[in-house]
């Protein structure tokens, strides 16, 4: 299935729905070949532009590209960006193979051609020889195999995935994440995925643009995003965190000293056009498994008493009292368990804290 | 709900289904197939096949029936499409405007009809008018087309019902599944014909066999355009000689076979819900906004087919207000006589006083009945609860003629239903217990509907915190479901007081007379009898076109009441 495969780009896009601003300008370039993760929260404004790139909502003002050719006024049809719905949305008076050939037929490809890339289809999604079965017959896991290949089935210019897997159960959920990256790999396909699932997206992503409010709070590799959060949104809404408040006390080298209540503290600066001059307000983000007990040489440290403790296997996760408030603390891979009411040492790596603005 | 409460539900509802309606049905099938020995026989059904009068009969019914059908879709459909569609100016009361033609009972817009295409009516006068038409040379047009005029009314009449059933079914699709056919390359045009037409396919057929049975059954319009040549008319004569002759009752037994295997095959061959299972998924609607001349557009369509039906039910009332109308568009003289004079005439007050008080007590009991056995059909685990849910449907595929003429017949002196003549030969209870059976469907319609979308778990959290049956009852199921019911109580009572069959063939004596028949007969006298028959068709127009806009107001969702 290997086609020349377009980038996608959104230019400043806008949508409102009456006095609703869904989209306020957002930029997006998914390069050719790429799986691309749009994510936030239910409203973010996610879903609407997944909408817009499909051609099922017109942006108020902005444009869509594909290559170099705007497509912003033409209609879904004629757009070759195949869909995969949240609701999967099987036409329920068809079989399996003519849910999926219904877009083979469109293209008025030849008979003999539609059958043989129904199959071909329907083997990449592991479901050859099921053409005949109705969809109602289908176990949900099925159901989103086959919204999938009759999407890939067109061979379209890009594949738009509106939460495809929120339908199914936790399990069959991580094997069909495995499932649709090789497939968009195995074929090259420039793909746009919608989700609210962070972890979905870290597993997942090539790359990744964090929706809130109807913009682009953080674009980058799912590694960029977790480690190096820009906004105190993103490093909330990406995994759990700790932030904390302070005052800049001085920077240097990409690196900010601040004043907080857990004493001073170090931390990167993630945003390259920022810096934070002394006595301003910053925010400090440090990640549960930022905080090793026991402390770390040369870094931030602090102490505190243990409030709760819950066991995992792999690690446990205590809440701390500290002077600055409570802190979450992951420690993996735990030999030694302490106690509600002991008294921890804390530390983390400088570049293991991130400040960002107020 | 308790399951010994369920099956006694189960089993009063059937005991009475079985009495008041099974039991007639079947005794007029039976009564066609019995020889004079009491023996089985063919004879009689083989009789009306080889009396030509009858088999005209028949096939003039049956066409009457597929025309009133297909010109009904051709209405309804394109309606209801671009009302799934679009978003135009005025939509909302245009889309309630075009369910008021259901106010009228054909057969009084009929009159209306007459006056406007006789030899001397608005129609040749405006043709005339307009230098189209030589005045000694005028159209007959009840004459030539006295076919297509019944058609065209019957169309005229019931395409809100299948517009509601349409609009409903394509309400219910998942908007994702148009627009996947659209993200995968199918143009607007083709996608109506390989995704929505198809999916919507349950809700047209549905739609098209209520269609098909009420205007193949239609008694009224053919009586007042004198097209006697027709089935229901031929039983309606037929009565007269009731007892003696088998002949009407073959007639019935054979509409009724038709009647039922529509019914059957359009439920379980096409009526399948393909979609049914899955709950719609919350998706946003996929209406298009139109602007400008697209939405005017859209708007003077509705606005034309408003104003269309609305022909027979202007010339009602204007026949009412007319001094005379002769030769001209609108009556030459204006007058209120008639509606004192019709106040004043012995059959009107009475006959609207019968009417509210046999559709009232029907209403009350479909009412009491339905809620029962919604009740059973959503929340009660039983055996059969599906099979009760058909049941209660039956009186949708079963003529009112034909119930009428089997309780008229097991009524009769000597009969087991004669009981239910009243004191003085009143037909009350008769009327009331075909009333009851026959708008029972609406009822429970409407109360399933009700119960499905209220969660059961609000009545078992009303429990957990300590409420009893009725009080969980009273304080959350009817205030849950209360809106619901009440549409179908409304719409239930308002075709309780348009009933035409059960109503002209059951009363016998004027001063039982219900509105329909007090309407029927006034036509029949000399004089001004068209006129105060038109200025009674007035009042009930405006008394039931209130009704409908109050049931749909409180029915919410559309389409939802009328569902098969």
């Amino acid at each position: 299935m290997a086609v020349v495969m377009d980038s996608i780009r959104a230019e400043s896009v806008v949508k409102r729905f009456g006095e609703v601003t869904a989209l306020d300008g957002v930029d997006v370039e998914v390069a050719p070949g790429e799986l691309f993760f749009l994510l936030g929260a239910s409203g973010c404004g996610k879903t609407t532009l997944l909408r817009c790139i499909a051609g099922l909502e017109q942006p108020t003002s902005g444009g869509i590209f594909f290559g170099e050719n705007e497509v912003t006024g033409l209609p879904p049809h004629k757009r070759e960006a195949a869909m995969v719905f949240q609701s999967y949305a099987l036409w329920p008076h068809l079989t399996v193979g003519r849910n999926v050939a219904f877009g083979l037929e469109e293209r008025k490809v030849p008979r003999d051609e539609v059958r043989k890339r129904v199959e071909e289809a329907l083997r990449l999604v592991h479901l050859a020889g099921m053409e005949d079965r109705g969809v109602d017959q289908l176990s949900g896991g099925q159901q989103q195999r086959v919204a999938l290949a009759r999407a890939l089935v067109v061979r379209p210019r890009c594949l738009l995935l509106d939460e495809p897997l929120s339908n199914l159960d936790a399990k069959l959920r991580i094997e069909m994440r495995r499932e649709i990256r090789r497939i968009v790999k195995e074929g090259g396909l420039t793909a746009i995925y919608v989700t609210h699932d962070q972890e979905e997206a870290l597993a997942m992503a090539d790359r990744m643009a964090v929706l809130n409010a109807g913009r682009i709070e953080q674009l980058g590799t799912p590694q960029e995003v977790y480690r190096s959060p820009r906004t105190s949104f993103v490093a909330g809404f990406i995994g759990e965190t700790n932030l904390i408040k302070g005052r800049a006390v001085e920077s240097r080298q990409g690196y900010v000293q601040a004043e907080t209540d857990l004493g001073l503290l170090v931390g990167q600066l993630t945003d390259s056009d920022w810096m934070p001059g002394g006595g301003e307000e910053v925010v400090l983000s440090i990640r549960p498994e930022a905080w090793r007990v026991g402390g770390v040489r040369g870094g931030n440290r602090t102490t505190g008493k243990v409030l709760e403790r819950s066991y995992l296997g792999q690690r446990i996760q205590y809440e701390v009292e500290t002077r600055g408030g409570r802190q979450s603390v992951v420690q993996l891979n735990p030999d030694v368990v302490h106690e509600p009411g002991d008294e921890l040492e804390l530390g983390s790596r400088h570049e293991d804290v991130v400040v960002m603005k107020a | 709900m308790k399951r010994g409460n369920a099956v006694a539900v189960t089993t009063g509802v059937c005991l009475l289904f079985a009495f008041f309606f099974v039991y007639p049905a079947l005794s007029v099938v039976g009564e066609a197939f019995r020889d004079k020995d009491g023996g089985f026989t063919f004879a009689f059904v083989v009789e009306v096949f080889r009396n030509p009068v009858y088999v005209e009969g028949l096939w003039n019914a049956l066409l009457l029936g597929i025309a009133s059908t297909f010109v009904t879709l051709l209405i309804a459909f394109p309606l209801a499409l671009l009302s799934h569609r679009y978003d135009f100016m005025g939509r909302r009361l245009l889309g309630a405007l075009i369910l008021i033609p259901l106010v009228l009972p054909p057969f009084v817009g009929a009159i209306g009809v007459m006056h406007i295409l006789s030899v001397t009516g608005s129609l040749n006068s405006l043709l005339i008018e307009m230098g189209l038409m030589d005045p000694d040379h005028r159209m007959d047009w009840l004459a030539e087309g006295r076919f297509w005029g019944i058609v065209v009314m019957n169309a005229l009449h019931l395409y809100p019902i299948l517009y509601m059933n349409i609009a409903a079914s394509l309400a219910n699709l998942d908007p994702a599944m148009e627009q996947a056919a659209e993200n995968l390359g199918c143009p607007p045009g083709r996608r109506l014909f390989r995704v929505t037409l198809p999916l919507a396919m349950p809700g047209i057929f549905a739609g098209s066999s209520i269609v098909f049975i009420w205007s193949f059954t239609e008694l009224g319009v053919p009586l007042v355009f004198n097209y006697s040549r027709v089935a229901p008319v031929q039983v309606f004569h037929g009565i007269k000689d009731l007892g003696g002759n088998p002949a009407p009752y073959a007639l019935v037994a054979v509409i009724l076979l038709i009647s039922a295997l529509v019914f059957i095959l359009t439920k379980f061959l096409f009526g399948r819900s393909t979609s049914g299972a899955q709950p719609r998924p919350k998706g946003r609607d996929a209406e298009k906004k139109l602007t400008g001349l697209n939405s005017l557009g859209c708007a003077i369509i509705f606005a034309t087919v408003f104003l269309v039906a609305s022909i027979p039910h202007a010339g009602v009332v204007m026949l009412a207000f007319s001094e005379n109308w002769y030769d001209s568009l609108t009556p030459i003289h204006w007058t209120i006589a008639h509606f004192q004079e019709a106040l004043g005439d012995p059959l009107v007050v009475p006959s609207i006083e019968n009417s509210l008080f046999y559709a009232g007590i029907a209403t009350l009991i479909a009412v009491v009945v339905g809620l029962a056995i919604a009740w059973v059909v959503v929340r009660s685990d039983i055996r059969g609860r599906n099979v009760l849910d058909a049941l209660v449907m039956l009186p949708l595929a079963v003529p009112g003629l034909v119930l009428a003429f089997g309780y008229l017949a097991l009524s009769q002196e000597g009969k087991p239903l004669h009981f239910l003549i009243g004191a003085g030969g009143s037909p009350a209870l008769l009327l009331i217990a075909a009333y009851a059976v026959r708008r029972l469907p609406y009822v429970v319609r409407a109360a399933v509907a009700g119960l499905q979308q209220s969660n059961p778990a609000m009545e078992e959290a009303a429990r957990s915190l300590g409420a009893g049956t009725w009080r969980t009852l009273r304080r959350i199921s009817i205030p849950l479901i209360g809106a619901n019911v009440a549409a179908g109580a409304i719409l239930a009572f308002a075709f309780a007081m348009l009933e035409v069959s059960d109503s002209l063939i059951l009363a016998q004596q004027a001063r039982h007379y219900p509105i329909t028949k007090a309407i029927y007969t006034l036509l029949s006298t000399l004089g001004n009898g068209h006129e105060l028959a038109a200025a009674l068709g007035t009042w009930a127009m405006v008394f039931l076109g209130i009704a409908i806009v109050g049931a749909t107001a409180l029915g919410g969702k559309k389409g939802g009441l009328f569902k098969l």
